[in-house]
């Protein structure tokens, strides 16, 4: 474990999901919330919990994304609040 | 030794390319030229980086007859190689082209003919 | 504005709240935690039994799997369980095929249908062809290999099911549909979790509890019941594996087509 490196992932982490939450485009909104699940994987592997990090990578970051973008493709894109 | 040095080289020259991505990122025109600067600078820095990672882990010659995990880790990271290579344009390429059939107008100099839409036209 | 409002400060009270909580609790691995050493004259500390038993009682290395699969079979059943609702909850949302409604044709399982089109396509197609058959055989490997390696069931099916949403985005969903049929899939759901229950059931007929696994070493045939424990790990870890892929593809194939599975993205 890696004080330092901790505390930049977390400090991305919560900007990338501060920004997920703000913009209006759903779909930036989906690719940042990709880039959250990416970030939080790289956190777990660092603490050394690999198989979570597995877990995240290949389902929050990668299958959720295509999930959000095949929703966002039948629906609007612009989020109204 | 000299694997460590040339690692350590190519490390430092990916980090170069990645500067230069996000830079071309940030300062181009236009979307083509964006991604044009993403996608290229994108693969080559990862490649290096990887590649130096590889060279890195190699401490000298010897392990090449005897150092049976480091030569996993080595033959692992050249699987990542080939697949960024494989990847990371073909998505640059498809970016470009979903950008393209969505109406993303380049930037051009003017007097200077937009060959992309004489081929799209042509097609 | 006032939801928002109102939003934010539940949110800001829920966090202090948590925040607060944390402040309770033991440092990032510490050792004399109670999760870790287990209360003193009270009960002993779950942790370090599967450190030190997990590779005595079930011979698999990785002591994540161990647990999963095994110490907390339930847990991991259970959550097959709630995947394949939640496909289900799909489907009985957004399939629209009436039965009246005459039925697509059928889907004919071409084999060259990335390469012809555009350009573009052919370069995305290429480049599927390549990934695709890799990006399976390492999902394999991750379900089989889940014992000594990270990664299990979840994981290689989740693979699995991208493997085939990548056929679905490099090409066409129909191409896709025609390699993993629907019928195929919703059966290969019901399929996995039918492994899993299985595993549990099976033990009860030999006299044992649910989902205990060292009695099946009367047929599997085993040294003893610490082989027979890993080798339903890995039957577990397939069943997990076929339900999520599953599902995934089928959550992936109602979505992108509005229901309609005949094409679309």
């Amino acid at each position: 474990m890696i004080l330092s490196l901790n505390i930049v992932l977390l400090v991305f982490l919560v900007v990338a999901a501060v920004i997920s939450l703000g913009v209006k485009d759903l779909l930036s909104g989906s690719m940042v919330l990709g880039i959250y699940g990416f970030l939080i994987c790289l956190l777990w592997a660092e603490m050394g919990a690999v198989d979570v990090a597995f877990t995240e990578a290949a389902v929050g970051a990668g299958v959720s994304t295509v999930l959000f973008v095949a929703t966002i493709l039948n629906t609007k894109r612009r989020s109204t609040d | 030794m000299i694997f460590s040095l040339l690692g350590g080289l190519l490390i430092v020259a990916g980090l170069v390319f990645f500067f230069g991505a996000a830079l071309g990122l940030l300062r181009f025109p236009d979307f083509y030229s964006r991604m044009h600067a993403a996608g290229k600078g994108d693969t080559l820095s990862s490649l290096l980086v990887v590649i130096g990672f590889a060279l890195h882990e190699l401490h000298d010659f010897s392990s090449f007859t005897h150092d049976w995990p480091t030569i996993l880790v080595i033959l692992k990271l050249s699987a990542i190689v080939v697949f960024i290579f494989l990847t990371s344009p073909t998505s640059t390429s498809a970016l470009m082209d979903a950008g393209w059939e969505d109406g993303v107008e380049p930037v051009i100099e003017p007097g200077r003919p937009n060959v992309l839409r004489d081929d799209t036209e042509a097609r | 504005m006032n939801a928002k409002v109102s939003a934010t400060i539940a949110v800001i009270i829920t966090g202090a709240v948590l925040l607060y909580g944390v402040a309770d609790f033991p440092d990032f691995g510490d050792p004399t935690s109670p999760a870790n050493a287990g209360v003193e004259g009270g009960a002993p500390s779950a942790s370090l039994h599967f450190i030190n038993e997990s590779y005595k009682e079930t011979k698999v290395p990785n002591l994540v799997t161990s647990v999963l699969a095994d110490y907390r079979g339930y847990d991991t059943m259970f959550e097959t369980v709630v995947i394949f609702a939640a496909g289900l909850a799909i489907f009985v949302i957004l399939r629209n095929l009436r039965s009246d409604d005459p039925l697509p044709e059928p889907l004919p399982a071409t084999e060259d249908r990335f390469i012809d089109g555009d350009h573009q396509r052919i370069i995305v197609g290429t480049t599927c062809r390549i990934a695709i058959p890799l990006v399976q055989i390492f999902a394999l490997y991750v379900v089989a290999h889940g014992h000594h390696s990270p990664g299990g069931g979840f994981q290689g099916g989740v693979m699995l099911g991208a493997s085939f949403i990548l056929v679905a985005l490099g090409g066409n969903l129909r191409d896709a549909l025609a390699r993993l049929g629907e019928d195929t899939f919703m059966r290969l759901a019901s399929l996995g979790i039918l492994i899993y229950a299985a595993f549990g059931l099976v033990p009860q007929f030999l006299g044992r509890n649910f989902l205990d696994y060292g009695v099946l070493e009367k047929i599997f045939l085993t040294d003893g019941p610490e082989m027979a424990r890993s080798h339903s790990m890995l039957g577990v870890e397939v069943g997990v594996a076929l339900t999520v892929m599953s599902i995934m593809f089928a959550i992936f194939a109602n979505l992108s087509s509005r229901g309609e599975m005949r094409g679309g993205l």
